[in-house]
C-alpha cells in the first residue's frame, strides 16, 4: 500500500502517471467517506457504493482539482453530490417502509443496548429533511466550519446554519426518551 | 453556544456517528480495479478484438449434442423441467460453483450443454398450436406442439443458456403470448411477445483462450 | 467446405470467413423480400465487422418477417438491437458471451444504465450475467420502474443471491403484482426482506463493536 506523502505529493503522482499511487489516497479517505455516506444513506452497502463511485470520479477528473494538497475536501465534495443523487433515486422506494415502521413501533420496548442506540440514531436521522441531514452530518460529525461546507455544498452560511438547527432540534425531539432510557 | 444537557446530547449523537463503519475487506481493490480500467477509448481496430479471446457461438439447434449430466443448468422461465437426461437429478443449487458447466470455451467442436424446456399453453378451442422463438428461426411451421386431453398444448425444446424471445401461433394465424411468461421487452413488430432465459452459463476462466 | 471446420479455423484464425458469415444470414433466404434481406444483411455485416454476434440480429429479423411486419421495421428494429449489442458489450467487456450480449441489450432496453451493466460485471467478472440481467429486464416487463429493478437486482446480488433466487425474487414480485400490490413497492420490500434474510453478507463480515444495521426506513 502507498501513503507515504501528503495528498499534494500523491495526487501529483497519479497525475504523472502513477495510477497506483492513488491507492494512498483512497486508504487514506475511505474511512470517512464511509463513516459520512453510511449516516447519509443509512445503508452501509449503499454508502459502499457511493463511496467507490466518488473515488473512481474523483480519479476520473483530478486533473481539475485545484488544491491537490485538499483532496479530501475535493472528494468530500464529490461523495456529498453522489449522495444526494442516490437519495433522491430512493426517495420513490421510501414509502413502501411504512409496513415496517408500524411494525418496529409496536414492538415491545427493550431497554436500550449500545447497538440499538446506533438503531435509534439512524431512524432518527432518516426522518430528517436530506438536507438537513447532510448539513448536520457535515458540521457536528465531521466537524466542518460554515465556510468550508457552503463551498462544499453550494448553500449560503445562514442557510446552513438554519438547516443545523433544525436538524438538532429534530434529533433532540426524537431522541431525548431513547437517550433517557439508557443507562448512564 | 451554552453547555445545556441538549448539546451534551447532540455530541452524544455525533460522537457515535463518527465511529468507524466497518468496511468489506475488497473496498480498496474494487476501489483499484475500476480506477486501472478507467483509460481513454482506443479506436477498436479491427485485429485488436481478433486476437482476444471470444467465445464462439453456435446456433444452438446445430449439431447440438446433448449431454448427460444436465445438473447445474438453471431454466428460468414460465414453465421448466429437469432436464431430460436425467430426470432424478435435482436441478443444482445455483449458488454453489457448478462444476459440469466449467467446460472448455468452445472451439466449435465441443457441444454446449442445454436444459430442455418445456413450452405449454391451455388452448382447449384451439385446432392446432405452434411454437416460433429464437431457437427456431421463428418458423411457426416446425414446432407443432401436442395436445393433452385437458386441452393443454405441451412442446419440450433444447436450449443452451441464453435468453429466447418467443410466440405460440394459434391455428396458423393467431400470435399469442404466454401468459405466464415475461413480457419482451424492445421493438415486438406490435405484437406481445414473451421470453425465457435459462441460466448456468459456463464461469469463466480467468484469461481463458481458444 | 464443412461449415463446423470453417467456423472452428474463424475463431483460431481470427478471420470472418466468407462463407461462415453466408452462413449466418443464409437463414433469412426465402423469409425477407430482396431489399430487406440486402438491408438487413449489410447490417449484419457492419455489426460482425464490429465484433457483434450476428445470430441475435437475423432472429430479430425473422422474427418481423413471421409476424409479417414492414421491411423498413424490420431493418430499423435490427439496427437498434445492433446499437444494444454495442452499448451491451462497451459495458460488460469484450469477453461477454452472445447471451449476455442478448440479455444486457433487453435490459438496456428495458431502462437499465450502461452504468448497472459495469457494475454487474465489475464486482462478478467470473460469473455469467445473464440471469441476473434477464431477471431486471423482467422486472420492468411487471411494471417496477428501471431504477428500482436495477438496484434491486445489484443489491440482491451483493447480497449473495444468484441464479435460483433471482429468479424466484422475481417469481415473488409478479406474485405480489398479481395481488395488487404496485411494482415498484413490491421489488423494495423484497429486496429489503431479502437483505435482511442474507443477514450481512452485504459487508462480508460481523463488525465487532456495531452489529449490521438494517435498511432504514
Amino acid at each position: 500500500m502507498v501513503e507515504d506523502g501528503s495528498d499534494g505529493v500523491l495526487v501529483r503522482r497519479v497525475l504523472d502517471g502513477d495510477t497506483e499511487a492513488y491507492s494512498g489516497l483512497v486508504a487514506r479517505h475511505r474511512e470517512r467517506g464511509l463513516r459520512f455516506a453510511a449516516a447519509m444513506l443509512g445503508d452501509v452497502a449503499e454508502a459502499e457504493e457511493a463511496v467507490q463511485d466518488a473515488f473512481v470520479r474523483a480519479y476520473r477528473s483530478l486533473r481539475i482539482c485545484r488544491e491537490p494538497d485538499r483532496f479530501g475536501a475535493w472528494f468530500l465534495r464529490i461523495l456529498v453530490n453522489r449522495c444526494r443523487t442516490r437519495g433522491a433515486m430512493r426517495r420513490r422506494s421510501e414509502r413502501v417502509f411504512v409496513r415496517d415502521e408500524a411494525a418496529l413501533e409496536h414492538a415491545a420496548a427493550r431497554p436500550a443496548g449500545d447497538h440499538e442506540w446506533r438503531e435509534e440514531i439512524d431512524r432518527a436521522l432518516a426522518r430528517l429533511d436530506a438536507l438537513q441531514r447532510e448539513a448536520f452530518l457535515l458540521k457536528h460529525v465531521e466537524g466542518l466550519e460554515y465556510e468550508e461546507m457552503a463551498r462544499l455544498t453550494g448553500a449560503r452560511i445562514p442557510a446552513l446554519k438554519m438547516r443545523v438547527k433544525r436538524a438538532c432540534d429534530h434529533l433532540r425531539v426524537l431522541l431525548q426518551e431513547v437517550d433517557d432510557a439508557r443507562d448512564p | 453556544m451554552h453547555g445545556t444537557p441538549d448539546d451534551h446530547l447532540i455530541s452524544r449523537i455525533a460522537a457515535e456517528l463518527r465511529r468507524p463503519v466497518p468496511l468489506r475487506p475488497d473496498f480498496d481493490a474494487r476501489v483499484m480495479a475500476a480506477v486501472r480500467r478507467d483509460i481513454p477509448s482506443l479506436p477498436v481496430r479491427a485485429w485488436t478484438w481478433l486476437r482476444e479471446p471470444r467465445v464462439v457461438a453456435m446456433s444452438p439447434l446445430g449439431g447440438l449434442a446433448m449431454a448427460a449430466g444436465l445438473a447445474g443448468l438453471l431454466v428460468v422461465g414460465a414453465v421448466s423441467r429437469e432436464p431430460i437426461a436425467d430426470s432424478r437429478k435435482p436441478i443444482a443449487d445455483s449458488r454453489e460453483p457448478i462444476a459440469d458447466s466449467r467446460k472448455p470455451i468452445a472451439d466449435g467442436r465441443e457441444p454446449i450443454a442445454a436444459a430442455s424446456v418445456t413450452f405449454l399453453l391451455s388452448a382447449p378451442q384451439a385446432r392446432s398450436v405452434a411454437l416460433a422463438g429464437d431457437f427456431n428461426d421463428w418458423d411457426a411451421a416446425r414446432v407443432l406442439m401436442r395436445r393433452e386431453a385437458s386441452g393443454l398444448w405441451t412442446v419440450d425444446v433444447p436450449l443452451t443458456p441464453g435468453r429466447y424471445r418467443y410466440v405460440f401461433v394459434v391455428d396458423g394465424r393467431r400470435f399469442v403470448a404466454d401468459p405466464a411468461a415475461p413480457r419482451a421487452a424492445g421493438d415486438d413488430f406490435g405484437t406481445p411477445t414473451s421470453v425465457v432465459t435459462v441460466g448456468g452459463g459456463a464461469l469463466r476462466a480467468a484469461g481463458g483462450s481458444l | 467446405m464443412n461449415v463446423r471446420v470453417l467456423m472452428l479455423a474463424a475463431a483460431l484464425g481470427g478471420l470472418v470467413a466468407p462463407a461462415v458469415a453466408r452462413a449466418q444470414t443464409e437463414r433469412l433466404a426465402g423469409r425477407l423480400d430482396d431489399r430487406t434481406r440486402a438491408a438487413v444483411t449489410a447490417l449484419v455485416d457492419s455489426a460482425r465487422a464490429a465484433g457483434l454476434p450476428a445470430d441475435p440480429l437475423v432472429n430479430k429479423a425473422l422474427e418481423g418477417a413471421s409476424k409479417g411486419a414492414d421491411g423498413g421495421r424490420i431493418a430499423a428494429a435490427v439496427r437498434a438491437l445492433a446499437g444494444d449489442l454495442a452499448r451491451t458489450r462497451a459495458a460488460l467487456g469484450r469477453s461477454a458471451t452472445e447471451a449476455e450480449l442478448v440479455a444486457g441489450a433487453a435490459a438496456l432496453r428495458a431502462g437499465a444504465t450502461p452504468a448497472f451493466l459495469e457494475r454487474l460485471r465489475g464486482g462478478y467478472p467470473r460469473e455469467p450475467l445473464v440471469v441476473p440481467l434477464a431477471v431486471m429486464a423482467d422486472l420492468v416487463a411487471r411494471g417496477v420502474p428501471a431504477d428500482t429493478a436495477a438496484r434491486s437486482v445489484l443489491a440482491l446480488v451483493r447480497a449473495g443471491m444468484r441464479e435460483a433466487e433471482l429468479v424466484a425474487f422475481r417469481q415473488s414480485v409478479e406474485r405480489d403484482v398479481a395481488l395488487g400490490a404496485p411494482a415498484g413497492a413490491a421489488a423494495a420490500v423484497r429486496v429489503n426482506a431479502a437483505e435482511r434474510d442474507f443477514g450481512i453478507s452485504a459487508t462480508g463480515q460481523q463488525p465487532p463493536s456495531a452489529p449490521p444495521r438494517p435498511r432504514k426506513p
